[in-house]
């Protein structure tokens, strides 16, 4: 076990930990928000554990997750946008609280990799990860109903 | 110690699937299956099966919640039409 693995160990027991927590217990708002980090935060720890196992094929997982994670938070806020317009989220400080991180665990798996093809799919992976965290919660927050509507 | 990684995943879908099962509201369960589904992908990477895993990402983080709530939300509009017809 070296300090990749167990950092992603830490992250996931913590990070994922929480929004299990989250997503489990109170009102409807504070579920979609934990749901959104949950996926936020398994996409670092994804990458670290690429990472500590020494195999870079793993990344396409974190590459994936990216991805599609914000796509799930989008379907969400799309299909309860009744019910959250009563109630709106806002969590701005725990979604640029994730965002960061992730950005902290990129910028950590670029310097170890080394200036290459690899270090600039990390980049597209935190670009991808941190924009679409930001989106989802904005349109968790309602941003985006008046282009729903119209 | 190398062990570690893999304990915490398998707690943890035991966790969610457990809060999962406990959920009563459809909304919200597919909040939580969603969840799940990001889990049990962390959980295939860690037993070394990514193969596995982003397959699992693909249906258990987009497409089931996806079809959960279509299904939930065309069920009350059939219960809402239906009381309106009486």
């Amino acid at each position: 076990m070296n300090g990749w693995t167990l950092a992603a160990t830490v992250g996931l027991a913590g990070g994922l930990g929480t929004a299990l927590w989250g997503v489990a217990t109170g009102p409807l708002r504070r579920r979609v928000v934990a749901q959104n980090l949950a996926t936020a935060l398994a996409c670092p720890a994804m990458l670290l554990l690429a990472q500590g196992y020494g195999r870079p094929a793993y990344v396409d997982l974190g590459l994936v997750l990216a991805l599609l994670g914000p796509v799930g938070t989008l379907v969400f806020a799309r299909l309860l946008a009744d019910e959250l317009a009563e109630d709106p989220p806002r969590a701005w400080v725990a979604t640029w609280a994730v965002a960061a991180l992730g950005a902290v665990t990129v910028i950590a798996l670029c310097v170890a990799t080394g200036p290459s093809r690899a270090m600039a799919k990390l980049l597209v992976i935190g670009a991808l990860l941190i924009g679409g965290n930001v989106i989802a919660s904005r349109a968790l927050a309602g941003g985006f109903r008046r282009v729903g509507r119209g | 110690m190398a062990d570690a990684v893999i304990v915490v995943a398998l707690l943890l879908v035991a966790a969610t699937a457990t809060v999962a099962v406990a959920t009563r509201d459809p909304a919200r369960q597919a909040l939580v299956l969603s969840v799940l589904g990001v889990v049990l992908a962390v959980l295939f990477t860690v037993f070394q099966a990514p193969d596995v895993g982003l397959s699992q990402l693909a249906v258990g983080s987009a497409l089931t919640p996806l079809l959960l709530m279509l299904t939930v939300r065309k069920v009350r509009r059939r219960g809402r039409d239906e009381e309106h017809e009486r």
